[in-house]
């Protein structure tokens, strides 16, 4: 479940972010890609939240700034 | 399009954005909201239909300045958000006073009067209509942003020029509902209102402007029989067994599917019939059952028969001298739908669905695919010009000399020179004509304004009649004077597929170089741009004793010393001009 979660959201920030998929790790943040502006994280929000059916409040989503914190949120919302 | 999820439609659009190879068309989008992510979303659906679309957003609540800035895109989209004209707009306007009102309704229309001249010159600009249905659907008396909405669509209504439509947003909205339209989280935080879900509505919902504009809108409706126009196998359960009548459950479901027809026949739409039966049991039918709707009259070709249907599409396309991605076919198997979809990919097919109540919402849902951006009187008289042609066709074989056949016909051409009353139809045929179209340009009617306004320029329609009806307009040519008016340039030439085979374009340009001489015009400049449908006429100009200057894979450029030209003097044409007949 945990590995098969990482490669989807993988392919998510990937679609966003037009980014190589194998490129994008743990520590994938605004920091290190260029095109991660509030704007494409909006995108990001809406994306992960059509993907898995869920809707994340604004605490969550000022959190969600690299792909393991992305991880943990989205597991959470999901068990 | 609503089944694929947002991060998909982002991939797929970059991955079909690389395949694309045909000219960028540039759209701008003008907003007072944060809309970025119509971006793709849009992009992908016109993508999708073959437009190489490339959506540019303008700056965060600049739209006055963006006219500007971006009147040079194909189109221009425009989001004006009514709550955000002035900031909290939605809440503030229940305390306003009458004079405060007055004043936010005089700013907005001022902006828009200056916005609408900005861009009078750009082909097509979508202006979505003022809602207020964000904030208002709960309220049972109508509020005041209600009001200020209704006036200012009001204002719109009455004052757009030709080269704007109005998207009526909502009925985007209703097509989702409100709750699934607008997600309010970011709206204070980031004045980002409209979800995902709406973006791919509205996207589906204006898609057929801008494919109209291409030249892209469907031509033709082509339907099979048995459960398609009626209940029932004709062969099988017999005349007397099939349903289309209002009086049954299942017989008004395909009375309603017949009006629907009808109803696009009226507008200019080609109906045919592709159905494996006994062509004469379906004759009958058509003829005399009391419940068909569908007669003679309507039906411009029927292939009932027991050939493929994919060999009788392809004879209705030639026969009507169209190509089959102007076909919209509706069948009820699922074997000659995958047929169809497999050997005849530019074809759209739709299947009757199983649950038989979906059916008319079906081909409703799909009636944009023939959206006319300026629909006309031709469109009216068109289904008879077909029947006309068909009639020509079977006299001409009397005749073993075409030449001779054509005398015969008693034609004439009657040439209007930069008429008003026609820019619909003139813009409309720059749209839709692809065969015979030397250089393919799409005006809109405020493009062809702006020519016959122009000193330095003449735009020629004409029509064609014979003694067995009249053709309406079905010629275009549009003339740009250079080098201090000694050199005419030929930017448009084309002429409706319903008068080709007829020596008609040879007639006028007879009478074009005719009437160029006599305004002391030296030189003619001509061009052929290729494209995919256009082969028929990649010679034509050097058929008019004009000289090919140079020419590459894609253009082909000509000149005419006007006092070396070689008339045709094609003598059973009557040449006749417009004027003289008001």
């Amino acid at each position: 479940m945990e590995n098969n979660l990482d490669n989807h959201i993988k392919n998510v920030m990937s679609a966003v972010f037009e980014i190589p998929f194998e490129e994008i790790n743990e520590d994938t943040s605004p920091d290190n890609v260029g095109s991660w502006d509030s704007l494409k994280h909006m995108n990001l929000v809406v994306a992960l939240e059509e993907e898995y059916d869920i809707e994340f409040i604004e605490e969550e989503i000022v959190e969600m700034m690299n792909l393991s914190q992305i991880k943990s949120i989205v597991l959470e919302k999901l068990t | 399009m609503k089944e694929l999820k947002y991060s998909e439609i982002l991939r797929l659009n970059k991955e079909i954005g690389e395949t694309l190879e045909s000219k960028p068309y540039k759209i701008s989008i003008l907003s007072n909201i944060i809309v970025h992510q119509i971006k793709e979303i849009l992009e992908y659906q016109l993508r999708t239909g073959g437009i190489n679309a490339n959506v540019v957003l303008g700056d965060y609540d600049n739209i006055v300045q963006d006219s500007l800035k971006y009147k040079e895109s194909n189109a221009v989209l425009i989001f004006w958000e009514l709550c955000n004209i002035i900031d909290g707009l939605q809440f503030k306007i229940d305390l306003f006073d009458d004079r405060q009102l007055n004043e936010i309704f005089e700013k907005t229309k001022s902006e828009i009067d200056l916005i609408l001249k900005n861009l009078g010159k750009t082909s097509l600009v979508l202006l979505n209509v003022f809602t207020s249905l964000s904030f208002s659907t709960s309220a049972r008396r109508k509020t005041k942003l209600e009001e200020l909405a209704d006036q200012l669509n009001q204002y719109l209504a009455d004052n757009i020029p030709a080269n704007v439509r109005l998207v009526e947003l909502d009925k985007v909205i209703a097509s989702i509902g409100v709750e699934d339209s607008f997600d309010y989280r970011y709206y204070y935080s980031s004045k980002a209102l409209y979800t995902v879900n709406f973006f791919k509505s509205y996207a589906e919902y204006v898609k057929p402007f801008i494919m109209s504009v291409n030249g892209k809108a469907k031509k033709a409706l082509i339907f099979d029989c048995d459960n398609t126009l009626w209940k029932g196998i004709l062969g099988e359960d017999g005349y007397d067994n099939i349903e289309m009548s209002p009086r049954t459950k299942d017989g008004l479901i395909f009375a309603e599917i017949q009006s629907i027809a009808l109803a696009l026949n009226k507008q200019g739409i080609l109906i045919c019939l592709c159905s494996k039966n006994n062509p004469e049991d379906v004759d009958k039918v058509i003829k005399s059952h009391p419940d068909m709707q569908l007669r003679d009259k309507h039906i411009t070709i029927n292939k009932s028969n027991w050939s493929d249907k994919v060999s009788n599409l392809r004879e209705i396309a030639q026969e009507l001298n169209i190509g089959l991605d102007s076909f919209v076919v509706v069948d009820d198997s699922k074997f000659e739908v995958n047929l169809i979809r497999e050997l005849l990919p530019e074809v759209t097919v739709l299947q009757v669905p199983e649950r038989l109540y979906e059916y008319p919402k079906l081909l409703r849902e799909n009636s944009g695919l023939f959206y006319n951006l300026s629909f006309t009187d031709e469109d009216h008289k068109k289904i008879e010009m077909y029947n006309q042609q068909a009639k020509r066709e079977s006299s001409r074989n009397e005749f073993t000399d075409i030449e001779n056949y054509l005398a015969s016909l008693e034609l004439n051409m009657t040439v209007y020179q930069d008429e008003d009353s026609i820019i619909p139809r003139m813009s409309q045929m720059s749209q839709k004509t692809n065969q015979f179209n030397l250089t393919t340009k799409r005006y809109t009617e405020g493009d062809i304004k702006n020519f016959i306004d122009d000193d330095s320029a003449n735009v020629f329609a004409f029509s064609v009649a014979d003694k067995f009806g009249d053709s309406g307009i079905t010629g275009l040519c549009i003339i740009i004077f250079n080098d201090k008016n000694q050199t005419a340039v030929i930017d448009t030439f084309l002429m409706s597929c319903r008068i080709i085979g007829r020596n008609i374009e040879y007639a006028f340009i007879d009478y074009l170089v005719d009437i160029l001489k006599s305004n002391k015009i030296n030189e003619i400049q001509a061009k052929y741009i290729k494209t995919q449908k256009n082969g028929q006429v990649k010679t034509f100009y050097d058929k008019c004793s004009f000289r090919l200057t140079d020419s590459n894979e894609s253009v082909r450029n000509y000149t005419l010393v006007v006092s070396e030209y070689k008339p045709r003097l094609v003598n059973y044409i009557e040449v006749l001009d417009g004027k003289q007949f008001g």
